[in-house]
């Protein structure tokens, strides 16, 4: 046993013993001279009582008691023996323990954002947005954060199936190759349908597979697509493509219905780049102008400077009436008289075109439109504002929707017609993501040979003969080509899981070839890409290669389109369409999209941006519509289409800001399999089921797109709805809606609360510290002397609210790395949700037309933290360098710092939260503990990403840079809205930015001393009463 | 003791009761078996003891989830609960030690159970702070000891170890103070019991009693000391749990008026409780005779002054929310008055203010049922009244967005049935195994016959 005593102790013990000695006859034998003649300390030190064996009693006690005790804990061991193998060849740069950092693209969906990931151990941990990348630019939505839980999905197919039994690969290939060769001298049509392919290897596969047969034919299909838009553009400008939109270059923006900062087509893409136009100064005040007209409340509407209430049905007329007057201002002779009413007022539509054509050249309009006639008006006047080559690049095209709706219903037609022989399905649900999906299925049944590439057992691959199940995007070489001209690589991040294989293998096996996915790729950049490289620097095509996949993209000379001219013939004036009683709007969720993701309960638990409902889809209707029908949220309504039998059961969610006549429900529910997750979350005497038995998450309302003239409407007229008069409870984590207290119990001159603070363009520019309400500051007197001086560093963040646009990338970013559990429906239902960050949605504003506003909210790590003083047991405290640290293993969790939280940011765990699914465990960051039940949690500011810089910046002997260490939620920001570093250095970012004259902290009056800031939102508004905190009650004061 | 007055005054004793019929009376429930009633609500009581124990143990088991408390609303029923049986606590000392000090006589005719009260209502709040903990086997670690993580000590700002503390205390000084009470009676059971277990125990626990006049001084010595040590602890223990909510930021409890306010509703919740159990007892027991209508009406009327400043607390709080200027103080109390929970607020001022003003009227106060009906709603009231403070200044502060809302879940009743369970089934025992009456101090204080022979009570006991 190791002795306890200090060395100064020691000598403390032998001068009292040491008369002792010298008085025994130790005194007559001696070592040394030294020992003799005065010893120094030191070597009396040894114990020389004089015990036979050299053992004394205490030594022999020690002795015993240390075996007998860990003879007792060897008995004890609880920990299975597991068998550790260390690498037999380090691989080069790996270190066990230590994260290595790939780039790669994301494939969460065809906008083709730069991805970062975080590897540490083999596997793939967190994904963060890649500075560099020239789409994206940092960004990353929370579909691409939640990747590693579709990765490690239980669920995923492990082996390839034929007719629904698990097989080996050797057998599919067989039955498939004999099949095809067949087909191949027998004739028969072969129909491949994809979802959009930006991969030009997959094409080139895809391409040379079907080329040994004579029917064949590759039909694109999105699950929400935005064929108009293509075929508008072949009508127009002779060619079938999407504009590359530039968000970036637009200083008028006007958007019928498109969501394109949550959903449509690139949302990081064109969140970047619409932010870059927002950041008004003092020296430049000015901002981009974005104007909404939509029927629902989308989340681009709710980050809108003026937002128009209008249903889909009319947004043709609305543009009708636009084209005439730009064209008028063009001096183009147009015909008006054709034109009916409007649906908004004259004043407005004039002030509208004004706007715009101000800005020729620096506008855009888009829309979300699925009808042709209507995006060929959005042609039209793009095209009289001078915006093709600005605004909107087809020369240089965005492949990012390819989908085509005729080809589809085409290919239906010929499927029910039993005219096809073999079908292949690869990246979409076919059958979940269309209408009639009973007749459609009935219709595959016909097909000999039908092979599904999916990765799990989706509704289509239950009708399929062959499922041979595709890698996980992180365990597959491929390529994306989102834009013309910017290529991103992606890379195998770790070891396929299951018996899976790629579809460019499976392609090249059934066309007799061995290569791998990695040859073919390399093989096919070799051919095409690198010819196009422009730089200097790839010599040589390996050099070219690896830098590519070092960079995980490469820019290269775009293709030229064979763009047209503008066919002004093509555009036709819409009449004003009898108004319906009903347009039903079917839309895709921000963190969901299509059914693809509905397999990943982060996404499935991330509160709506807007709504801030989870674990449901829902029929949105405005609130006259509500007390009209007389619902409120949860109450089950029938959506009926008109003239057949498709009839849908689904709770309403009363929705601000919608336009009376328009309903609307998401698409991507429903899903096959979703009924896995019944039982997620606490299980206990009262929980009740996240999924009803029977019932799947949410319900698919794709049974309501019409099909029509070759397109699929996902705005429809023709239905109806009835109250059912059953309750389904929607589990929503915001209860309350609005700044302002319910005017029942407001006290007088503090009907709203400014924890949002905003003002108007305008006011802005007069007084940029204008919005600032007046309330009573206490100064900064201290009752006691600075305890956390803060001499090293002082961490903190500034939120632009500005910039935010509440897309919730955030939050699944801070799941991700910091282990947040899910907790399951009846859990948020219950309001414990676990998320470390809440995006606080206001409304605000009288009578139907609302504002909206966004507010990310985690721990403020306040230097008067209230949660610290009540702790008894000292297990949150504050931390040198002004983070409020929690201590978990110290935490008893008596949550009174919770309640005395004046932001309500701590998170308790009320259960302890399943950790049984072993697979997806490995989506845990082990750099955070794995908190157990009973004790209190929240944002720590990612302070294992603080600590980990340091070290390195340790490390390197320097000192630790600004930027070097960006939290979870800032560093795939896609508005970079976050900024986080050292206050104490006054050149860091935040120290910049906590100088902006729009900064504020909320609840700062009450002197808690919050680290993080906020900076005021400005809406491009001209508002009279500037400094009037309730300028924005002034809806719309501003108009155009 | 002066004697004087109560001369003029209506007998604490009635019924021509002889010094030894004192005894027998009041030892009687000890020596016979059980009434029907007895078990009928020992029955009940241990059921539900029973129904509490289960509803804890499955909380411990599965997590504090099993609660509906949420982000917002971290306490509900159980600090309610806990508040609430503190301040019934509060009455046995109140009687005991100031109305001791105070010389009031009448206190002798119910002290003992108030004492016992208090201490069952201890022990009953004393569970509630427990397994609220997230990790109630941690709970040890709010106690100062020393320990072998380096320099870990407890946090001596957070108003929650002040409570521990303030709780022990209490509870530790209120069973000194009822054993000290005891000890004559014990000796008195001790003489009159055969020889056998019990008097075996009660030789041990009367501590050698024999009666003379040294035992008597130094036993009044020290129910003196006791008495005056426990004095302030009735101010300080329901000031400090106070704290729990007087130190901290949110709207509503954040604000100084609250340790005179929880002390008066402390004393109010005792004192109803103490009439509640007092009414039962005399009549399940036929104690007619020492808990007479005149100490009903003394305690109402003490109930009622309390009820009296309670109500110009709940006052005070919206004047100086009116008048601090601050929107998020006001809001709070509009709220709890007009909010979706001002049905727990105006049944907590009916109960706690309204109803007790009946007390002005001495025909109600000497209607047996009638103060029944009262003091049972003003247990309600005051349970209320910690329920309002508690839940509804949480459920909406600073954050529209988080504001939420409670509702209990069936583990968080059972548990609070379960602490009813505990103190009746406490309070039925204490019955049957202790005298409920303080039978030398009523002995002292009453003016009774005295028979056959002019013996001092302490002759009494030795008979």
């Amino acid at each position: 046993m190791v002795r306890r005593s200090t060395p100064r102790s020691i000598v403390r013990c032998v001068t009292i013993e040491r008369p002792l000695m010298n008085n025994e006859s130790h005194n007559k034998y001696w070592k040394s001279l030294t020992e003799r003649d005065g010893s120094s300390p030191e070597r009396d030190v040894i114990p020389q009582d004089g015990v036979p064996f050299g053992i004394s009693r205490r030594r022999f006690l020690e002795a015993a008691g240390f075996t007998l005790s860990l003879a007792t804990m060897q008995g004890c061991g609880r920990t299975p023996t597991e068998t550790a193998l260390p690498f037999v060849q380090q691989p080069e740069g790996v270190i066990p323990g230590r994260s290595q950092t790939y780039a790669t693209t994301c494939a969460g969906c065809s906008a083709g954002c730069g991805l970062l990931v975080k590897v540490r151990d083999g596997r793939p941990l967190k994904m963060e947005g890649m500075p560099e990348h020239p789409l994206s630019h940092g960004g990353l939505c929370a579909i691409g954060q939640a990747l590693p839980l579709g990765l490690y999905d239980s669920h995923r197919l492990q082996h390839p199936l034929k007719d629904g039994e698990s097989t080996e690969w050797d057998d599919v290939d067989q039955a498939i190759t004999q099949q095809l060769s067949e087909i191949e001298s027998g004739g028969g049509a072969v129909r491949f349908v994809t979802s959009t392919v930006t991969s030009l290897t997959l094409q080139a596969s895809i391409d040379t597979f079907l080329e040994r047969f004579a029917d064949s034919c590759h039909i694109t299909f999105d699950a929400v697509s935005s064929s108009a838009i293509l075929d508008a553009h072949e009508q127009t400008h002779g060619s079938r493509v999407l504009p590359r939109y530039r968000l970036d270059l637009a200083h008028v923006i006007v958007s019928f219905g498109a969501d394109f900062l949550g959903t449509w087509i690139s949302p990081v893409e064109f969140t970047s780049a619409w932010r870059s136009r927002r950041v008004p100064t003092a020296e430049h005040p000015e901002m981009s102008y974005h104007v909404q007209l939509e029927g629902r409340m989308s989340l681009t509407g709710s980050n809108a400077d003026h937002r128009i209430r209008l249903s889909p049905d009319e947004y043709g007329v609305v543009l009708s009436h636009l084209y005439a007057k730009l064209s008028q201002q063009a001096g183009e002779s147009a015909d008006r008289d054709e034109l009916g009413a409007a649906p908004i007022s004259g004043e407005e539509l004039t002030a509208l075109a004004e706007r715009l054509w101000e800005a020729r050249g620096e506008s855009v309009v888009l829309c979300d439109s699925s009808d042709v006639a209507v995006q060929i008006l959005v042609n039209g006047i793009n095209h009289l504002l001078d915006n093709y080559g600005k605004t909107l690049d087809i020369a240089h095209p965005s492949r990012q929707r390819q989908g085509n709706d005729s080809d589809i219903l085409d290919l239906i037609n010929e499927l029910k017609a039993g005219k096809v022989t073999a079908l292949f399905v690869a990246g979409t649900d076919l059958t979940h993501n269309l209408p009639d999906r009973d007749g459609l299925a009935e219709a595959i049944g016909k097909v000999s040979l039908v092979v599904s590439f999916s990765e799990r057992l989706d509704d289509v691959s239950s009708l399929a003969g062959f499922v041979c199940p595709d890698h996980h995007p992180l365990e597959s070489w491929l390529d994306a080509e989102p834009v013309n001209g910017v290529i991103g690589l992606l890379q195998p991040l770790l070891a396929p899981l299951g018996n899976t294989r790629s579809v460019v293998e499976s392609l090249a096996r059934w066309s007799g070839k061995d290569d791998s996915a990695y040859d073919i790729l390399r093989a096919h950049w070799e051919q095409s890409v690198f010819p196009r490289a422009e730089s200097e620097e790839s010599a040589s095509f390996v050099s070219f290669w690896d830098q590519s996949l070092h960079d995980g993209f490469v820019e290269v000379a775009p293709t030229e389109e064979p763009a047209g001219e503008f066919q002004t013939d093509a555009v036709s004036f819409m009449e004003d369409t009898p108004a319906a009683d009903y347009c039903l709007s079917l839309y895709s969720k921000v963190g969901l999209t299509d059914s693809r993701h509905a397999h990943n309960p982060w996404l499935l638990e991330l509160p709506d941006p807007v709504t801030k409902v989870t674990w449901d889809n829902y029929v949105c209707v405005s609130p006259a519509k509500a007390s009209e029908l007389d619902l409120t949220d949860g109450d089950v309504v029938r959506i009926e289409s008109t003239g057949t039998d498709v009839v849908l059961e689904l709770p309403a969610l009363v929705q601000p800001g919608q336009h009376d006549r328009v309903l609307a429900i998401a698409l991507g529910y429903g899903v096959k399999g979703t009924d896995r997750f019944a039982d997620v979350g606490p299980q206990w005497l009262e929980a009740r089921p996240t999924v009803d038995p029977g019932q799947l998450v949410g319900k698919n309302a794709a049974s309501l797109i019409k099909a029509r003239d070759g397109m699929l409407s996902y705005a429809r007229g023709n239905v109806s709805i009835t109250k059912t008069g059953k309750r389904h409870e929607l589990a929503s984590t915001q209860e309350h809606h609005s700044l302002e207290v319910p005017a029942r119990v407001a006290p007088p001159g503090a009907e709203k609360r400014d924890a949002v603070q905003e003002t108007s363009l305008s006011a802005f520019a007069e007084d940029p510290t204008s919005g600032t309400p007046e309330v009573h500051h206490f100064g900064d007197a201290q009752l006691w002397p600075e305890d956390h001086p803060k001499t090293g560093y002082a961490w903190g963040m500034a939120i632009d609210l500005n910039a935010c646009t509440g897309c919730s990338a955030c939050v699944i970013a801070c799941q991700s790395e910091n282990n947040v559990p899910i907790v399951g429906k009846d859990e948020v239902r219950r309001q414990r949700e676990m998320h470390w960050i809440r995006l606080d949605r206001y409304y605000s504003g009288e009578g139907d037309d609302v504002d909206v506003s966004h507010q990310p909210m985690m721990c403020q790590h306040c230097d008067n933290a209230p949660c610290e003083t009540v702790c008894p047991v000292l297990a949150t405290v504050h931390s040198e360098e002004g983070l409020n640290e929690q201590a978990y293993n110290r935490c008893v969790g008596t949550r009174y710092c919770a309640n005395n939280c004046p932001y309500k940011v701590r998170r308790f765990n009320w259960f302890e939260y399943p950790h049984d699914d072993d697979l997806q465990n490995l989506a845990l960051n082990p750099d955070v503990t794995v908190r157990s039940r009973g004790v209190m949690e929240k944002c720590s500011m990612c302070v294992q990403r603080i600590e980990e810089g340091k070290i390195e910046a340790g490390r390197l002997g320097q000192p630790l840079a600004d930027g070097q260490v960006q939290t979870a939620c800032q560093q795939s920001c896609p508005a970079q809205a976050i900024v986080f570093g050292d206050m104490n250095d006054p050149e860091s970012a935040v120290s910049k930015a906590l100088e902006n004259p729009r900064r504020y902290g909320v609840l700062e009056e009450f002197n808690f001393r919050p680290a993080v800031s906020y900076l005021r939102m400005v809406r491009n508004r001209e508002v009279d009463e500037a400094s009037d905190d309730h300028a924005h009650d002034e809806e719309g004061g501003g108009h155009v | 003791m002066s004697e004087l007055n109560d001369a003029h005054r209506s007998p604490l004793v009635t019924g021509d009761k002889t010094l030894g019929d004192v005894t027998r009376d009041i030892c009687a429930p000890m020596d016979a078996r059980p009434s029907g009633l007895w078990w009928a609500a020992f029955f009940v009581s241990f059921v539900a003891l029973l129904v509490g124990a289960a509803a804890v143990w499955y909380q411990i088991a599965t997590g504090i989830g099993t609660w509906g408390l949420n982000k917002t609303i971290g306490w509900g029923f159980d600090i309610t609960n806990f508040v609430f049986w503190v301040g019934i606590g509060h009455a046995g000392t109140l009687i005991s030690a100031v109305l001791f000090l105070f010389r009031q006589k009448w206190r002798t005719a119910v002290n003992r159970s108030a004492e016992a009260m208090t201490l069952f209502a201890v022990m009953c709040a004393g569970i509630f702070p427990l397994i609220h903990m997230g990790r109630t086997w941690l709970a040890y670690w709010m106690v100062p000891y020393p320990n072998t993580r380096g320099s870990l000590w407890v946090n001596f700002k957070s108003p929650l170890l002040w409570d521990v503390f303030a709780i022990s205390t209490y509870l530790a000084i209120s069973a000194v103070f009822w054993y000290v009470g005891l000890i004559p009676d014990l000796a008195t059971i001790r003489d009159r019991s055969q020889p056998g277990w019990r008097k075996r125990i009660t030789s041990i626990l009367s501590l050698g009693w024999d009666g003379s006049a040294r035992t008597w001084h130094r036993y009044e010595t020290v129910y003196m000391l006791l008495a005056g040590l426990a004095t302030p602890l009735v101010f300080s223990v329901h000031t400090i749990v106070s704290m729990d909510f007087a130190t901290s930021v949110i709207p509503g409890w954040h604000t100084t008026i609250f340790p005179p306010y929880f002390v008066a509703g402390a004393i109010f919740s005792g004192l109803a409780m103490v009439i509640t159990l007092m009414i039962i007892a005399r009549k399940t027991m036929h104690l007619e005779d020492y808990v007479t209508m005149k100490h009903i009406e003394r305690m109402s009327l003490l109930m009622l002054s309390m009820g009296c400043i309670v109500g110009l607390a709940y006052g005070t709080e919206f004047f100086m929310a009116a008048y601090s200027g601050n929107p998020y103080e006001q809001f709070v109390f509009k709220n709890r008055a007009l909010g979706p929970m001002s049905w727990a607020y105006w049944t907590m001022v009916t109960c706690n203010v309204l109803v007790p003003q009946l007390l002005w009227i001495k025909k109600v106060r000497t209607t047996l049922p009638l103060v029944f009906v009262i003091v049972i709603l003003v247990n309600v009231g005051m349970w209320f009244e910690r329920f309002v403070i508690i839940v509804t200044s949480l459920h909406r502060d600073f954050l529209p967005s988080s504001w939420a809302h409670y509702v209990p879940t069936t583990i968080e009743i059972a548990t609070f049935v379960g602490s009813f369970g505990l103190f009746f089934t406490c309070f039925l025992l204490f019955c049957r195994i202790a005298p409920a009456i303080a039978i030398a101090e009523v002995k002292g204080a009453a003016h009774l016959k005295k028979h056959a022979s002019t013996t001092t009570p302490v002759e009494e006991q030795a008979a």
